[in-house]
């Protein structure tokens, strides 16, 4: 069932990677985490890639994403590129 | 049928995917496996030409595929053909399919099973001792370990590939958290079968039954973070 919050994160990843883009789209998964991530799925979620180089953490706990997306425009690129 | 196995293991990403590969394929592979601080370039100089099969798990990008502490193994233009002549070459590694890839494949490498942009997945870190009990992370990383099982059972390249395609479009569905979705979704996307689809490995000897594979010891080193 689509989540609402996570409709909110989708639609604040489609815009440029502006400060203030990024700053919609980590409040947006703030208030996604809330509702529903990684609910009951584990103690320490995480988000990892297998990139080399590229501007960002190869892993990211999922708690940590919302700031990670404030500050980081290669991350926010990174998830834009996911989250479609 | 020798494969050559790289299995880099330093930090969380290396230690979850190459931990289901120590797991699941590992086990049933005649002993060339390159794992942690045998995963290098001089041991797989070594390894490569006499194995069938090249299976690598580290950090990649688009010119370069790296095993242990981000040591280079196999980069564009830097690397003897002879290594990957006639051979297929999984790489579990980030965007290796764009330039890497058909390099390979322009060297002579039968095949070539990769990704054109991140690989990304949901894990769990306090089980990294254990990785390969991590079941967030088997969503993503259980359809590689089918789609190179499949291979090592004497499936072609484009059947197994579909096998790992297949698995992230089944996980996708059943799957809840709508994150981890969009990382099976996003893999599935990016995922290319270069080079000859129709190439396949010698048939690895089937186990007789009753048969079970035993779980690895945890793994105790710690990892970089």
């Amino acid at each position: 069932m689509p989540n609402e919050e996570w409709e909110k994160v989708k639609q604040a990843l489609k815009k440029p990677a502006t400060p203030e883009a990024m700053k919609e789209a980590a409040q947006a998964f703030e208030r996604y985490q809330v509702v529903k991530l990684a609910k009951g799925k584990g103690s320490k979620p995480t988000l990892v890639t297998l990139g080399r180089g590229r501007g960002y953490p190869n892993a990211v706990p999922v708690n940590k994403i919302p700031e990670e997306l404030a500050k980081n425009p290669n991350f926010f690129n990174l998830m834009q590129r996911v989250v479609k | 049928m020798p494969v050559a196995v790289l299995m880099s293991d330093y930090d969380l990403p290396t230690r979850s995917a190459s931990g289901f590969v120590l797991r699941y394929i590992a086990p049933r592979l005649e002993p060339v496996h390159l794992y942690a601080i045998m995963a290098r370039r001089v041991p797989f100089e070594l390894s490569a030409p006499q194995s069938d099969l090249i299976i690598g798990v580290g950090h990649g990008d688009e010119v370069g595929f790296s095993g242990q502490n981000e040591a280079v193994i196999l980069e564009v233009g830097k690397y003897n053909p002879v290594e990957v002549r006639g051979k297929v070459i999984k790489l579990l590694s980030c965007q290796t399919g764009i330039a890497l890839g058909p390099d390979l494949v322009k060297n002579g490498a039968a095949a070539f099973l990769g990704y054109v942009d991140d690989y990304v997945w949901l894990c769990d870190a306090d089980l990294a001792s254990t990785p390969w009990s991590d079941k967030m992370a088997t969503a993503c990383l259980m359809p590689v370990v089918d789609s190179l099982n499949a291979l090592l059972d004497g499936k072609t390249c484009r059947e197994a590939f579909q096998i790992e395609l297949d698995g992230y479009s089944r996980n996708a569905e059943v799957e809840e958290d709508e994150l981890a979705k969009s990382c099976l979704e996003f893999n599935r996307e990016n995922a290319v079968l270069l080079g000859d689809p129709a190439g396949r490995v010698r048939k690895r000897p089937k186990l007789p039954l009753p048969f079970r594979l035993v779980p690895p010891p945890p793994l105790l080193v710690p990892l970089r973070r």
